[in-house]
């Protein structure tokens, strides 16, 4: 067990490492971002000279092992556009994301896992098939375009909620329910059929001919067995959230880490860029990490070898 | 007694009622202004940014300032300047100006700002630019002294656009750089309050502004990146004011009750530039000629801009000094294009071209070069139109990697030097056109301190050009502001968003 | 293949054949030339003459949306068939070869497939730069680990069946043995994850191609479409509204047609 874990660490360790240096070398390949910070009218001895006091006349290598030093001090660098630390500009989007993270999840499992098992429990009848329509609509819509479709008809037209920005809860509503759409669609067809395959199996039989009511075999059983492939796909792809939080931070103007990277990404600034890759590839790695956990713990049958 | 009583009564009632109409008459205001990004740091004299610049053109001052109407340099934090010789201005300085911190405005913050700005530590932009000048001196607590290590004649065009705003030596020093940069103290109408970075800036009036009395309470900078949601935003009521409401929404602004849309013809040109510095067709002078003749102009300002736009037939706008109608426009005749094409060796069938653009940069840019495209297709050309993102737009004309026409936009053009000079260099950045008699005549008009030869200069330059044809000038482009009804404001040509010069109706 | 094709699933094969129809026929379908521009008519809202109205240049929108359904199946199937053909390769590399090749390969695969695939897909777009060869690049470097593992695992189960063994003693040409026992095999799940990777793909294209860096004009990408209309939202809402509806159409064909393969090949992959 203890080596296992140690060798996830050292696993998702790795795969920190690998990114920031994919990433480094990869955003250079692409030219150095010294013209992008300076104005229009600049000339270009000017731009020798701001290249090397930012440091992009030495070769990639040097530049390379500086950012290793530094950063195992957790000195990022400062960001070019903003002329301030990297890393506490970084931090500060954190709580925006977080929270919409937050409140699509908890609408995900709040909404989806009950669609999956009202729809499983009547097979068949109008509710499953609208069930399952919905679900399948909410994997293929793209989006981008649900944000749009939902800024025009509930922002624009009946003007029920703000079109764009943080702030108090009417702000969360329509980029939480565009972020947890496609997730939400595919928890509830996973819940769906967790709770079929669930219901199919002997010991539902068993409970059923021994007289229990519907509702306590599902609860008693169905469930509790239900449970192990939902939770698994939704710690799976809890991560997803993460990519499509760049979409809809876009879309709603939502001062968050997403969109904040995209812009980093764009603009070449590559302290921001580069601290911007390493907490989403932190953030992602623990969920990985958490999601074996748990699966560790909910299933102990299963063994790693 | 009763009477007394009465009288007693009234008194009373009106003493109560007094302060009350009082309140009523002074509600504060507040403006909240919806832009696209946030400021890059708080700091003047740093960065080169039109988003940053506007916020903080409200809490800080220029030395000189420009007319809202004709963009003539006006003194501001100065009274007035001396050219004492060549390398050598002398600016005549206001008394009794103090900053938020109540700090004395003088000649040494003046000094202050300079060595801030020109100290390569501090990696300001503004360092390239004022390069030629070497110190400033303090003369004495109201003149100072800029040494330029060469003429320069352009000192005050630079020292009137933002923005080398004036620092507080005295709080900076105390609080450090790296403070002040998200904590502003400076001579302007509003004070600073609060910096939510990444959603609003807030500021509140300056109670003793030097300049006169500030009748907008709070300024409020909120950022909203997604262009749809500003507008949204306005027409909800939730922000005052916006800039760049496409023209196809003017009506819808109008229309709604809320604000309407006040326009000015800015001073930033847009131009379609035919690039010469890689091998190409473009090259070739009578395929520039022939896409000028090819190019419908007034088309494209009536139908994709909705007649937002007045036409330029020169390199510069009409607030530039070396602005000359004396430069004719080259007029569409599409049969002429597809002659000249012919006699420079090009079937016009089987020409392909392609033209770069940003997108969402300049009004509309990303639909005109579309129809731009589709223009010169009705005479049998070919044309790829590639879209770029800012930064790699920026980054192919640098590196001459750009197609063979490029749309891009130049401003606040109010004086030749920031302009032509920077463009018709072949060696200069953004520049896509290399000649020498050209270079030479701009070398030497470069020289030239009398503002009046200055301009003669640069226009027989233009005139120069004009056969040369080195783009299709396009137009100086309309701000739209979307301004709610209650504000009284008028957007002005450099594109400054000052809310020292807005009232309430 | 005895299941009989019930509601759902007919109509997401109607729907990806209206597509299919689309794509091949749209110079016959489409009323006017997509690329069209006609400065008269421009912002038209729905009409009896234009559909589905025109755009900010002028330009037929239904037109476009019809053209649009060639390169949102271009780049779905395309990627498709790419990533499927380096990700099987590499899995059989991996599962056959073993030892060193097999842990390299993993060990990216896995590290890939832990991070949000549009995330990556942007991030190379974001590098290299756009337009559809790029669109298509990116696609494939972010999309081929699904396939590894599939492959790999298929492989390794077949290497220690006996017939492999002693095909293998033998000395039986090593194509010749993946081709007669890996492939069958593996080819059911593979076209299963291949379908349903389309309408992902398809839906990823769109998604970059919305965020800038993508399908370049005048070509009538939906994505492209879908974010060119973003600004007119307000009082165009058409141009928007109609490439994303065809978006979201496209890829729920596709996911219901690719339902009814996988119960109908193999039940056993249910998710």
């Amino acid at each position: 067990m203890t080596r296992y874990l140690v060798a996830r660490v050292l696993q998702a360790v790795i795969a920190v490492f690998f990114a920031l240096t994919a990433v480094f070398f990869l955003v250079r390949i692409t030219g150095d971002p010294v013209i992008l910070f300076l104005p229009l009218d600049v000339q270009p001895k000017d731009i020798t000279e701001f290249r090397h006091l930012l440091g992009f006349d030495q070769p990639v290598w040097v530049q390379y092992g500086t950012f290793l030093g530094r950063a195992l001090h957790g000195d990022f660098g400062a960001s070019l556009r903003y002329r301030a630390p990297a890393l506490p500009l970084v931090l500060q989007r954190f709580p925006a994301t977080v929270k919409l993270a937050v409140v699509s999840l908890a609408l995900v499992a709040a909404g989806a896992v009950p669609i999956g098992v009202v729809s499983a429990s009547h097979r068949g009848s109008l509710v499953d098939t609208l069930g399952i329509a919905v679900t399948a609509l909410g994997q293929a819509v793209p989006g981008f375009w649900l944000g749009l479709m939902l800024i025009w008809i509930f922002g624009v037209w009946l003007r029920w909620f703000p079109v764009s920005g943080y702030g108090d809860w009417t702000h969360f509503v329509l980029p939480a329910l565009t972020l947890a759409a496609f997730y939400a669609a595919q928890i509830a067809r996973v819940t769906r059929s967790a709770v079929l395959d669930a219901l199919g199996q002997d010991y539902v039989r068993t409970a059923r001919a021994k007289g229990m009511s519907e509702p306590n075999v599902l609860a008693r059983h169905v469930l509790k067995n239900a449970a192990i492939p939902v939770v698994t796909v939704f710690g799976l792809n809890a991560g997803q959230l993460l990519g499509g939080a760049v979409v809809t931070e876009t879309i709603f103007a939502w001062p968050g880490l997403g969109g904040y990277i995209l812009n980093a990404l764009l603009g070449r600034d590559f302290p921001v860029v580069m601290v911007g890759v390493l907490f989403t590839s932190l953030i992602y790695v623990t969920m990985n990490f958490l999601v074996d956990l748990s699966y560790l713990w909910l299933n102990p049958q299963v063994r790693y070898g | 007694m009763k009477r007394s009583a009465v009288i007693l009564l009234m008194f009373g009632l009106g003493t109560l009622l007094l302060p009350a109409g009082i309140v009523a008459q002074t509600k504060p205001t507040q403006v909240t202004i919806g832009i696209g990004s946030e400021p890059l740091t708080l700091m003047g004299a740093t960065i080169v940014d039109w988003t940053t610049n506007a916020q903080l053109e409200n809490i800080y001052d220029l030395l000189f300032t420009r007319d809202p109407k004709d963009e003539r340099i006006v003194p501001w934090l100065a009274t007035g300047y001396k050219v004492v010789d060549d390398k050598t201005w002398e600016v005549t300085l206001r008394r009794d100006v103090r900053f938020h911190d109540r700090e004395r405005f003088d000649a040494s913050s003046v000094k202050f700002t300079f060595d801030y700005l020109l100290d390569p530590k501090n990696k300001t932009h503004y360092l390239p630019r004022f390069k030629r000048v070497q110190s400033v001196e303090v003369v004495n607590d109201s003149t100072v002294r800029f040494r330029t290590s060469e003429p320069y004649p352009s000192l005050l065009n630079d020292l009137s656009l933002p923005g080398p705003f004036m620092l507080a030596p005295v709080y900076v020093q105390k609080v450090g750089i790296e403070y002040a940069s998200s904590h502003p103290i400076g001579t302007g109408p509003y004070k600073f309050k609060e910096w939510v970075r990444g959603e609003r800036l807030v500021l509140t009036k300056n109670p003793d502004y030097w300049a006169g009395p500030v009748k907008i309470d709070t300024v409020i900078f909120r950022v909203i990146p997604e262009f749809s949601a500003r507008l949204a935003a306005l027409l909800s009521g939730e922000i005052d004011v916006m800039k760049d409401v496409p023209p196809q929404a003017v009506d819808t602004v109008n229309r709604s009750g809320r604000a309407t849309v006040r326009s000015t013809v800015s001073s930033r040109i847009n131009y379609l530039a035919l690039e010469t510095l890689h091998p190409g067709p473009m090259q070739n002078v009578k395929v520039r000629q022939a896409i000028n003749y090819a190019v419908d102009v007034d088309e494209l300002i009536k139908t994709v801009l909705a007649g937002q736009s007045t036409r330029i037939c020169d390199y510069v706008s009409r607030f530039d000094p070396a602005y000359t109608p004396a430069v004719k426009c080259y007029g569409y005749n599409p049969d002429k294009a597809k002659q000249l094409l012919v006699e420079a060796g090009f079937d016009p069938g089987k020409l392909t071209l392609t033209l770069d653009t940003p997108t969402g940069r300049y009004p509309l840019d990303k639909e005109v070069s579309e129809a731009i495209a589709a223009q010169l297709g009705k005479i049998g050309l070919t044309v790829h139109v590639q879209v770029n993102e800012w930064r790699s737009h920026l980054d192919k004309i640098i590196n001459r990697k750009v197609g063979d026409m490029f749309f891009l936009g130049w401003g606040p053009d109010l004086e030749p030097t920031g302009t032509i000079a920077q463009l018709f260099v072949g060696s200069l950045t953004y520049s896509s056109f290399g000649d020498p008699k050209i270079e030479e005549m701009i070398h030497k008009a470069e020289q030239i301190t009398n503002p009046q030869a200055n301009a003669a200069a640069y226009q027989k330059i233009q005139e120069a050009l004009q056969p040369m044809a080195p783009w299709v000038p396009l137009w100086q482009q309309h701000d739209l502001y979307g301004v709610a009804t209650w504000i009284k404001w008028q957007p002005r040509p450099d594109e400054k968003v000052w809310m020292w010069e807005a009232t309430a109706k | 293949m005895g299941r009989p094709v019930r509601g759902p699933a007919l109509a997401g094969m109607a729907i990806v054949l209206a597509a299919l129809g689309c794509a091949f026929l749209a110079p016959y379908l489409a009323p006017y030339n997509p690329t069209a521009a006609s400065f008269a008519a421009v912002l038209r809202p729905p009409s009896h003459a234009h559909p589905f109205g025109t755009d900010q240049l002028g330009r037929d929108v239904l037109s476009r949306v019809i053209f649009g359904a060639r390169i949102a199946l271009l780049v779905g199937i395309v990627t498709v068939v790419v990533a499927g053909l380096v990700g099987c390769s590499l899995g059989l590399a991996s599962g056959y070869f073993g030892g060193w090749c097999d842990a390299v390969i993993m060990r990216v695969a896995d590290v890939q497939l832990s991070f949000p695939f549009i995330l990556l897909a942007l991030t190379i777009n974001a590098i290299i730069g756009a337009g559809l060869r790029n669109i298509i690049a990116s696609l494939v470097i972010a999309g081929w680990p699904l396939y590894v593992r599939v492959v790999r695992g298929e492989v390794l189960a077949l290497r220690n069946r006996e017939y492999v063994q002693a095909a293998v003693a033998t000395g039986a040409a090593v194509g010749r043995i993946i081709l007669r026992h890996v492939l069958p095999n593996v080819t059911t799940p593979i076209i299963v994850i291949s379908t349903l990777q389309v309408s992902q793909f398809i839906i990823a294209e769109a998604t970059i191609s919305f965020l800038g860096f993508g399908i370049q004009p005048p070509a009538a990408a939906w994505g492209t479409m879908v974010a060119d209309g973003r600004n007119y939202i307000f009082f165009a809402w058409w141009l928007s509204a109609f490439p994303g509806a065809a978006l979201a159409l496209t890829a729920l064909g596709v996911n219901l047609t690719g339902d009814w393969l996988r119960d109908t090949l193999d039940p056993r992959l249910r998710t």
